[in-house]
C-alpha cells in the first residue's frame, strides 16, 4: 500500500541474533550411545536412563505420522545434535555467576530476569538450547513449599516426585515425537505446588535455541496438588539460520482435586525468511490431566513463530466436575504452516470444556484448526462449547477447520461453531475516515478479533502478544 | 485385515467379472474394462483410512455376494405401494436390472428418459461424454466396481429449456438375498432445464444383500434440479451410495437425502460448483436405531466465484446405533465471494447411541463468507417441561419433539405424497415407549 506498509511487511525477525557462547555439543546422530552420553552428562539415576532407553526402543518401532496438514521435507534424525549446552558449565549459585554474554542475550530479548524479575514479579527458569541456565526467585517460592527448578535438578533433589509423575500424562510411546523427546530430553522445567498453596507469582520459562543444527527437546512437568493453583508462562525465540531446526517438547500437567493450572505460551520461534527458508519445526506434545474433582486446566497460546507449528494442547477431564479450557491465536505469514488445536477428552461426570481458537493467515501461509471433542460413555452431563474463527488476509493463503466431535453419551451437550472472515474494505474505510491510518486500523481490527484470547493472558504477556501481532501482520493488507 | 477383506468380497467379484470380447471393445466396454483395471489396483478401505475411520465395513468380507444377473420375476401388483402418486414417469430396476414392464416412460413431458441400452443408439455421444466421467473410479473401489459391472442404468436427458413439472421416480428394488446390485443413474440437465428426480431404494427381502449405487448429474448453465434420495433398505443390508454432481454457471441443485435403512450404510455426495454463481442446497436426515450404522460424507467444492451452498444435516440416533457425518466444504483459490453455511445437528435418544461428526472447512481465498456449526445433545429439558405443563405426557412430549426435529428436513421435500409417507415413517419410529 504505502512505503510504511512495505517496511512493515519486511519487518525483520527481531530475535534473530546468535550469541557467541562456546557450546558443549554432542556429535550428531541418535543411537543408544548418545542417550547414555546425555544421561551420564547429566549424572542421571539408573531409572531415568531406563526410561529413556525404553522410549528409544519404542521410537525405533514407530513411523513418522503423515496425516497432518503440513508439508516439510523428510527430517533426518541422524543429522541432529541431541545435546548442546553452553560452556563453561558449572553449578550456578547466584545470578551473578551466569555468563554475562548470556545475560546480555536475554536482555536483548527483554526477558524479565534478575532485577527485571524483581520489578515484574516473575520467577523465570531460562532454558538455553537444552540446558537450564538460571532460575530466579527460587528461595522465595521455597518458603511456601513450591518447587520450581529445572527438571534435571529435580531429578536429583526430588527424584520421588519426578519418578511418580514423569510420563504419566504423555506416555513414552504416545506418539513419534513424544517418544523421541522421552529418549533424548535434556532439560526443562519442573514445578510442584503442594497441597492448598496458591502460587504467589506467575512462574515463567524462557526457551531459546541458539546452536545451529541442534534440536531442542525440553520436558516440562507441572503438578498441582489438592487445592493448589498456579499460572505458568512460556516464551520462545530462536536465532535465524537457513537450516530448519526441530523443536519437539513434551509438557505434562497434572491437577489433583480442586487444583488449577493455567498454562500460557507466547511462541515466537524463528519462522523462516519471506521465501520460507529456514525456521523452526515446532512439533510439541502438550497434555494436561485434570485428575481430581473440580480441577481445572487452562491452555492459552499465542503462536506467531515457527516455520511449522504442529501441536494440540489437550485436556483429559477425568475428575468429576473438572474443567478444560483452550484459548488460541495462531498467526501465520509468508510460507508458515500451522496445524494446531486441542483435544478435550471428557471422562468424568459434569465435565466442561471451552475452546476458542482464532487463526489469522496472510501471505502464502496455511493455517488449520484441528480439534477433538470426545465424550466417553461415563461422562454424564458433559458440556462443550467450541468456537473457531479464521481470518484470511490475501488470496494466496489458506484456512482449514477439522473439528472431530465424538459423542458416546446422550446427556452430553456439544456445540461447535466456525466462521471465516476478512478485513473488509468498509471496515478499513471507516477507520480511515476517522483519521486512523491503515496500519493502525489493521492492528486494531486484529486485536479486536483476538480479544477473547488475549484477555486470558497475564497482563505483560498480553501486551507482548499484541505487539508481536502488529509486527507480524501490519502491512499485509492493501 | 486388508487381505482378509479383499480375499472375500473383492476377490469374488473380480473373479465373477466377465471380460468383454476384444473385438467388441466399444467405448462402453472400454469404460468397464478401465474400471476393472482400477478395481485390481485398489483395496477395500479399512478404519485406518481417514475417510472410513468410523465406518468399519470389514463384515463385508464375510459376504462374498456375487453380482445379480438373473432376471427377476416381479408383478406390478407386488410393488404398487412403492409408486409415487405424483410421478407419472417411472423407471424401475429390480436387483439392478431394468424392468421395462414395471416402468412407465410414456409421459415424459419432453424429457428423454430410459434405460441406457435403449438410449445409447440415439444419444450415444451425449451419454459417452458424461457416463463414468463425473463419478471418478480412480480412487474409489466402490465406484470402480459399479462401473466395472455397469449394465443397466437410468438415463435422463432434459433438453434445453424443457421443464418437467412432475417428478421422475427411479425405483430400485432388491428382491434377492446375498447378491450385490449395482444401481446406476445418469442425469444430464441441459441449459435452462428443470426437473425433479426421486431416487428410491426399497426391498422385498429380509436377509442381507449389498447395494452399491452410483449417480452422476451434470447441470448445464441455469439448469435447475431437485434430487430426493430415500434409502429404506432392510436392517441387514449394506448400502454404499455415491453421487457426483457438477454445476455449471448459475445452475441450482437442491437435494434432500433421507437415510432410514441398512445395517451399514455410507452415502458420499460430491457437489462441484464448477461455474460462476452456482448454488446448491444439500439437506439430510438420518434416522437409525438398533445396531445400525449410517455414514454420510458430503463434499461441496467451490471452484468458481459467487457460489452459494447451504447444508442442514440431521441425525436421530436411537438404540445402540451409530451416526457418522463428515461434511467438507472447500473454497478453492479465486472462488471469491463464496457464501457457504453448514449445520450438523444430532440428537441422541439413548445413552448407548453414538455420534461422530466432523464439519470441515478448507478455505483458500479471502473474500468469502463461510460458517459451519455442529451440535450434539439430547432433547431440551425445558422444551419437554413446557409441553408437559400443557398436559402432554412425558412420552408424547418426547415423541413430538423428536418428530419435530426430523420434520424440519422432511418439510423441505416438495412432493406432498412422499412427504406424508416419510412423516408417517418418522412418527412410527418415534412412537416407542
Amino acid at each position: 500500500m504505502s512505503a510504511v506498509l512495505q517496511n512493515l511487511v519486511n519487518q525483520p525477525y527481531r530475535h534473530g541474533f546468535v550469541t557467541e557462547i562456546e557450546s558443549d555439543i554432542a556429535p550428531k546422530g541418535l543411537n543408544e550411545e548418545i542417550i547414555r552420553l546425555i544421561s551420564s552428562k547429566k549424572n542421571e539415576p539408573e531409572w531415568l536412563l531406563a526410561f529413556r532407553l525404553q522410549a528409544y526402543e519404542k521410537w525405533l518401532s514407530m513411523t513418522e505420522p503423515r496425516w497432518q496438514n503440513v508439508k516439510y521435507p523428510e527430517i533426518d534424525f541422524q543429522s541432529i545434535s541431541y545435546y548442546s549446552a553452553p560452556k563453561p558449565k558449572k553449578k550456578l549459585a547466584s545470578m551473578d555467576e551466569v555468563d554475562p554474554e548470556l545475560l546480555r542475550t536475554f536482555e536483548k530479548l527483554g526477558v524479565p530476569m534478575h532485577e527485571r524479575a524483581a520489578l515484574a514479579g516473575v520467577a523465570v527458569d531460562v532454558i538455553f538450547d537444552s540446558v537450564s541456565v538460571a532460575t530466579t526467585y527460587k528461595e522465595k517460592l521455597a518458603e511456601v513449599g513450591i518447587i520450581f527448578c529445572s527438571i534435571s535438578e529435580a531429578v536429583h533433589t526430588h527424584p520421588e516426585l519426578v519418578k511418580q509423575y514423569l510420563g504419566t500424562v504423555v506416555p513414552t510411546g504416545d506418539n513419534f515425537y513424544a517418544a523421541l523427546n522421552s529418549a533424548v530430553f535434556t532439560d526443562g522445567s519442573f514445578c510442584f505446588i503442594p497441597k492448598g498453596v496458591k502460587c504467589p507469582m506467575d512462574l515463567s520459562t524462557y526457551f531459546r535455541i541458539n546452536t545451529e543444527g541442534s534440536g531442542q527437546f525440553e520436558r516440562t512437568l507441572i503438578i498441582a496438588e489438592e487445592g493448589a493453583s498456579v499460572s505458568y508462562l512460556e516464551g520462545c525465540t530462536a536465532p535465524r539460520f537457513d537450516t530448519n531446526q526441530l523443536h519437539a517438547a513434551v509438557v505434562e500437567l497434572i491437577a489433583l482435586d480442586n487444583a488449577e493450572i493455567k498454562y500460557s505460551t507466547v511462541q515466537n520461534w524463528y519462522a523462516g525468511d519471506e521465501k520460507g527458508v529456514g525456521g523452526i519445526y515446532n512439533f510439541v506434545t502438550k497434555r494436561g490431566l485434570a485428575k481430581g474433582v473440580n480441577s481445572r486446566i487452562s491452555w492459552t497460546q499465542v503462536e506467531t513463530g515457527s516455520a511449522i507449528t504442529w501441536k494440540y494442547p489437550s485436556c483429559i477431564l477425568r475428575g468429576d466436575n473438572s474443567v478444560g479450557e483452550f484459548y488460541s491465536v495462531a498467526v501465520t505469514n509468508n510460507y508458515q504452516q500451522a496445524d494446531t488445536g486441542t483435544k478435550m477428552i471428557h471422562i468424568g461426570r459434569n465435565t466442561r470444556s471451552t475452546i476458542v481458537s482464532k487463526s489469522i493467515s496472510a501471505g502464502h501461509s496455511n493455517s488449520s484448526y484441528r480439534g477433538l471433542v470426545r465424550v466417553a460413555p461415563t461422562a454424564e452431563n458433559a458440556r462443550n462449547y467450541s468456537q473457531c474463527d479464521s481470518m484470511l488476509i490475501g488470496d494466496q493463503c489458506g484456512a482449514n477447520t477439522f473439528p472431530y466431535i465424538q459423542v458416546n453419551n446422550n446427556s452430553a451437550k456439544v456445540e461447535h461453531e466456525a466462521s471465516t472472515s476478512k478485513i473488509g474494505e468498509d471496515q478499513l474505510f471507516y477507520f480511515l475516515q476517522r483519521g486512523i491510518g491503515a496500519e493502525e486500523a489493521v492492528s486494531m481490527i486484529i486485536n479486536g478479533f483476538c480479544k477473547e484470547v488475549f484477555q486470558q493472558l497475564p497482563m505483560e504477556f498480553a501486551v507482548e502478544a499484541t505487539k508481536l501481532l502488529s509486527f507480524k501482520l501490519e502491512g499485509s493488507v492493501g | 485385515m486388508n487381505t482378509m477383506i479383499s480375499n472375500g468380497y473383492l476377490e469374488n467379484l473380480i473373479r465373477s467379472w466377465q471380460k468383454p470380447a476384444a473385438a467388441s471393445l466399444s467405448w462402453f466396454d472400454q469404460l468397464r474394462a478401465n474400471a476393472m483395471d482400477n478395481v485390481n489396483t485398489l483395496r477395500m478401505p479399512t478404519t485406518h483410512d481417514e475417510e472410513w475411520r468410523f465406518t468399519d465395513i470389514s463384515p463385508l468380507s464375510r459376504l462374498p455376494y456375487p453380482a445379480a444377473y438373473a432376471a427377476p420375476q416381479l408383478q406390478s401388483s407386488d410393488i404398487k405401494h412403492c409408486y409415487l402418486a405424483e410421478a407419472i414417469c417411472r423407471l424401475v430396476f429390480v436387483d439392478g436390472q431394468y424392468a421395462p414392464d414395471l416402468s412407465n416412460i410414456s409421459n415424459n413431458a419432453g424429457a428423454i428418459i430410459g434405460n441406457l441400452s435403449s438410449l445409447v443408439a440415439a444419444h450415444g455421444d451425449t451419454i459417452a461424454r458424461y457416463l463414468g466421467q463425473l463419478a471418478e473410479f480412480q480412487n474409489d473401489v466402490f465406484t470402480a466396481l459399479n462401473t466395472a459391472f455397469l449394465h443397466d442404468s437410468a438415463c435422463i436427458i432434459i433438453p434445453q429449456n424443457v421443464s418437467v413439472t412432475t417428478p421422475i421416480h427411479l425405483l430400485f428394488i432388491t428382491t434377492q438375498k446375498e447378491i450385490t446390485s449395482y444401481p446406476r443413474c445418469l442425469l444430464i440437465a441441459e441449459s435452462g432445464s428443470n426437473a425433479t428426480v426421486v431416487e428410491d431404494y426399497v426391498t422385498t427381502e429380509e436377509a442381507a444383500y449389498v447395494t452399491n449405487s452410483v449417480v452422476e448429474m451434470n447441470l448445464a448453465d441455469t439448469a435447475h434440479v431437485s434430487h430426493i434420495r430415500i434409502q429404506r433398505d432392510n436392517q441387514q443390508a449394506f448400502h454404499i451410495g455415491n453421487c457426483t454432481v457438477s454445476l455449471a454457471q448459475a445452475s441450482q441443485y437442491y437435494s434432500v437425502s433421507i437415510t432410514l435403512g441398512a445395517y451399514i450404510s455410507r452415502y458420499n455426495l460430491n457437489v462441484t460448483l464448477a461455474g460462476e454463481g452456482a448454488e446448491c442446497t444439500t439437506d439430510g436426515l438420518v434416522l437409525i436405531s438398533g445396531r445400525q450404522l449410517a455414514d454420510t460424507h458430503t463434499f461441496i467444492d467451490h471452484v468458481k466465484p459467487h457460489g452459494k451452498s447451504r447444508q442442514l444435516h440431521k441425525c436421530i440416533v436411537d438404540g445402540m446405533a451409530h451416526g457418522v457425518f463428515n461434511g467438507k466444504i472447500m473454497v478453492r483459490p479465486h472462488a471469491q465471494l463464496t457464501d457457504s453455511s453448514q449445520l450438523s445437528r444430532n440428537l441422541l435418544l439413548t445413552n448407548k447411541a453414538r455420534i461422530d461428526t466432523k464439519p470441515q472447512l478448507e478455505i483458500f481465498t479471502d473474500d468469502v463468507k463461510c460458517a459451519h456449526g455442529a451440535t450434539v445433545g439430547q432433547l431440551d429439558k425445558e422444551e419437554i417441561f413446557y409441553l408437559k405443563s400443557r398436559g402432554l405426557s412425558d412420552l408424547t412430549a418426547r415423541n413430538l419433539l423428536t418428530y419435530a426435529f426430523g420434520g424440519e428436513v422432511i418439510d423441505r421435500i416438495s412432493i406432498s405424497s412422499l412427504k406424508r409417507e416419510l412423516e408417517e415413517i418418522v412418527l412410527a419410529r418415534t412412537q416407542i415407549s
